[in-house]
């Protein structure tokens, strides 16, 4: 439905008290989403609508054009209901729509913040790259600034960019990489071969990793090797032509790490060889799991855990649900940064 | 510590082992334990070397007891199971039969498990549940003992999960401890209540204790009383021959009802270390005021359902179900008005009602403040009503408070408004079973969620002069009949209104 921007609460309003009570509004978190990509609100309306049958919220969906000659702000409100798990109930979360073109493009932070659901953290979805300067006056109400590092053209400039608005910002933001949270899964498979204590002496005695990636998702494969080094505690020696890296050890045991391309999934298949052990995990296409196998010279075991999607909505809701500081991604984002 | 957990989990992580199961052909396994471990097991909540050996006595291979779990598990699992993760699933079931105070069966065990510990890695962890009547407790324990398995080389564990009941009594329930103490230690023991493991009832210390607002006002000089409620639309059911001889007294109170007292009425514990939460509870259970045999005709109504109907369909009373005595004196209904001798709740009384055949199902926790000075608003008419906060524990998992509000008008109209919260409506990732958070934390380690020795023994403490006063030759209290659909007898309305209170509607 259209409103007029200095309407929208009274707009809401009517539009809860239309339903007249057949539905339960919800809230947990403001959730903004900001794209400068043609035709992005109505893909973003798409995403709000299955984000929000898990992570109930208040959308608000920015589509933006700074570019456009003409001056245009338009914006509208809608509701996203799914039944209740619990019961019949119809739950809704509400959206609110936003096409900035031209200078008004820079109205952002001010309809960002006057539509905020009061005292609910806000979540703050950027889309595509960052500009400079980054608008100070906008991070400083941000909780957490979710993005795509897979997608960025120069991640150095990128996150530059993010660390300056950081530090910048009065508050802590959390930075929140999709690129990060693709390897999820992965990361899950790879840590539970050493859950064991009578498995932790392995650590030391990792010799190699084989990673196979798929077209453009070098920079996954990067942050997988890079969480390895710095959980691990490897020091990066040598990065002979950007695939293929040499870590050492704390025992200054040298451990290669080789990626490669393949077609398939963003991660296809990671594989940890210790002495006379291989740990492996696959990622078939379009699989819904992984097959996990530990390979020794006696004998084979294999399992299946869940896989992860590199859709935006699975990826946005595994987010959403894990929350937490990624302290462990600025660790390992750090250990690989200039090869990212 | 493994460093690749570091940030994917905020719990410890649960170790590769073998869950053993006595009484593996049971309704307990098929319908709750089997489902669990395969939910945990597709969710990636395991380690991939989880085991488990289905023990009883009847013969059945392997295949069998897998083809049989399967079927249970499709019929009474959460999620829809997958065919090709039950398949990998199925391939850690494994069957052994034996008579259950067969040593030579144990030996075997013993046997089969060293031989699963080679081939699928699950570093000889084993956790032992005991999913079967007390009366088989002792032997099953006394052969683990004798076949080493209440032991674990260096470096693994042994744990035995024990299903209630704990006993039926002060006397039973030390004799069962020490049966199971006889083989394992403390440490080492995880008595299941799986109310514990429901997801509201862990948010009651997170409501109190992460929340500023209400623990400065949880105590005597603003809370006027609490009520606990269990309440239940089902009659005995096909548990006859268990429940005449327990009763609503034993079958909820002991255990469950209690477990929730202890969670609404402790103090905050120094860490959330499972002995630190243990401890304070076991507090509450001991600061119980203690009741003679006039504080129990004074503070207890006993009542059993007599015919009536459920949702409009007529019932039959307790006597005429089927497996119970024409003249039986179990109770289907309790009320309790129940005090803690504490510095918090002092002259706070709690009062517990648990029924089958009530009106509503329903499980919830409310807690009434006092009413705010009637100074001010209406302080010639109508009476302001008390602030009361409910914790639902199932069904409709939340949490609501009513207060006061003024009505849109010229007046000064007060009225009572509700705020509510769902877990349904807030959280779209649906609950785990209780079963699968309580046997997580066994294969983790964590023994916060299960009770300890001395809390169970001390619940009877409390319990036993209850019972013996209901089955004294003199004096007895009397059993109040309720037709089946009622709120149960009017003398559990009494309990309160002679309080000045009435029971919360549910």
């Amino acid at each position: 439905m259209p409103v007029e921007i200095g309407k929208i609460d009274r707009e809401l309003k009517k539009l809860w008290a239309e339903a007249g009570g057949a539905m339960t509004r919800a809230s947990l978190i403001n959730l903004a989403i900001y794209s400068e990509a043609p035709g992005s609100l109505p893909q973003n309306t798409e995403i709000i609508f299955k984000i929000t049958e898990d992570h109930a919220c208040r959308a608000i969906v920015i589509g933006a054009n700074p570019g456009a000659p003409e001056n245009r702000v338009e914006a509208w409100i809608s509701a996203h209901c799914h039944v209740s798990r619990a019961g019949s109930k119809q739950i809704c979360s509400e959206q609110l729509s936003f096409l900035l073109e031209g200078p008004s493009a820079k109205l952002l932070p001010n309809i960002v913040f006057s539509q905020l659901d009061s005292d609910l953290p806000l979540y703050l979805w950027w889309q595509g790259e960052f500009h400079h300067p980054m608008d100070a006056q906008l991070w400083a109400w941000v909780d957490r600034v979710i993005y795509d590092s897979q997608a960025w053209s120069n991640f150095g400039t990128q996150l530059g960019r993010v660390e300056a608005a950081q530090a910048e910002a009065k508050q802590r933001i959390v930075l929140c990489d999709l690129n990060w949270t693709r390897l999820v899964q992965f990361r899950l498979a790879l840590a539970q071969f050493f859950d064991h204590p009578s498995s932790h002496h392995r650590f030391n005695e990792i010799e190699s990793v084989e990673i196979d990636f798929a077209p453009g998702y070098r920079s996954t494969a990067m942050l997988l090797a890079g969480w390895l080094a710095s959980q691990l505690r490897w020091t990066l020696e040598k990065d002979s032509n950007g695939n293929s890296l040499v870590f050492r050890n704390q025992a200054a045991r040298e451990i290669r790490v080789n990626s490669q391309e393949k077609a398939g999934e963003p991660i296809s298949r990671v594989g940890l060889k210790c002495n006379s052990i291989e740990y492996r995990v696959t990622h078939a296409p379009k699989a819904d799991l992984l097959k996990v196998t530990v390979e020794g010279s006696n004998a084979e075991r294999k399992c299946l855990m869940p896989a992860g999607s590199n859709d935006p909505v699975r990826l946005m809701s595994e987010e959403l649900m894990r929350g937490g500081p990624h302290s462990v991604y600025l660790r390992s984002m750090n250990a690989v940064r200039n090869l990212l | 510590m493994n460093p690749l957990r570091e940030g994917l989990a905020t719990r410890s992580v649960p170790q590769a082992c073998t869950v053993v199961i006595f009484g593996a052909t049971g309704d307990l396994t098929m319908r709750k334990l089997i489902p669990a471990i395969y939910n945990l097991a597709a969710d990636g909540e395991l380690p991939p070397a989880v085991t488990v050996v289905g023990f009883a006595r009847r013969p059945k291979t392997d295949e069998e007891f897998r083809k049989e779990q399967e079927e249970a598990t499709r019929k009474f699992s959460r999620q829809t199971v997958r065919d090709e993760i039950w398949n990998g699933f199925a391939q850690a079931l494994f069957y052994h039969q034996s008579e259950f105070h067969d040593a030579a069966g144990y030996k075997s065990l013993a046997e089969r498990l060293e031989k699963i510990d080679r081939e699928r890695g699950t570093g000889g962890n084993r956790l032992f549940y005991l999913a079967v009547a007390p009366d088989q407790f002792e032997p099953i324990v006394k052969n683990l003992k004798e076949a080493g398995l209440n032991k674990a080389r260096e470096g693994s564990w042994a744990r035995v999960i024990v299903e209630k009941p704990f006993g039926t009594d002060l006397a039973s329930a030390r004799e069962l401890n020490q049966i199971v103490h006889h083989a394992f230690a403390e440490d080492q023991t995880y008595r299941i209540d799986h109310f514990l493991g429901k997801e509201t009832a862990q948010n009651i210390l997170v409501l109190r204790f992460a929340n500023a607002i209400f623990e400065p006002l949880w105590n005597s000089r603003y809370l006027d009383h609490i009520q606990i409620t269990a309440a239940e639309t089902l009659g005995v059911e096909n548990r006859a021959g268990y429940y005449e001889g327990a009763g609503a007294l034993r079958d909820m109170v002991q255990n469950h009802l209690l477990q929730l007292l202890c969670l609404v009425a402790m103090e905050p514990p120094t860490d959330l270390g499972a002995d630190s939460i243990r401890d304070e509870k076991v507090k509450i259970v001991r600061s119980l005021r203690r009741m003679t045999r006039e504080a129990i005709v004074e503070n207890v109504v006993r009542g059993q359902y007599a015919e009536g109907a459920i949702n409009g369909k007529p019932v039959p009373g307790y006597r005429s179900e089927k497996g119970v005595k024409p003249d039986s004196k179990t109770e289907t209904f309790v009320a309790l008005r129940v005090r803690v001798d504490d510095w918090r709740l002092a002259d706070v009384p709690i009062y517990i009602r648990v029924g089958k055949r009530l009106p509503k199902s329903g499980t919830e926790i409310s807690v009434h403040f006092k009413k705010a000075p009637q100074v001010l608003f209406n302080k010639e008419s109508v009476s302001l009503d008390q602030n009361v906060l409910v914790i639902r524990i199932q069904p409709d998992e939340g949490i609501s408070l009513r207060m006061q509000a003024k009505m849109p008008g010229t007046t000064f109209r007060i009225e009572p408004v509700k705020m509510d919260f769902h877990y349904g409506t807030s959280f779209g990732k649906a609950s785990p079973e209780a079963y699968e958070r309580l046997l997580l934390d066994a294969m983790s380690g964590d023994a916060t969620l299960f009770a300890r020795r001395d809390e169970v023994e001390e619940a009877w403490a409390f319990i036993d002069p209850l019972e013996e006063a209901w089955v004294a030759k003199e004096n007895q209290p009397g059993l109040f009949e309720y037709p089946a659909g009622s709120w149960g007898p009017e003398e559990a309305d009494e309990l309160l209104a002679r309080d000045g209170r009435a029971w919360r509607r549910l």
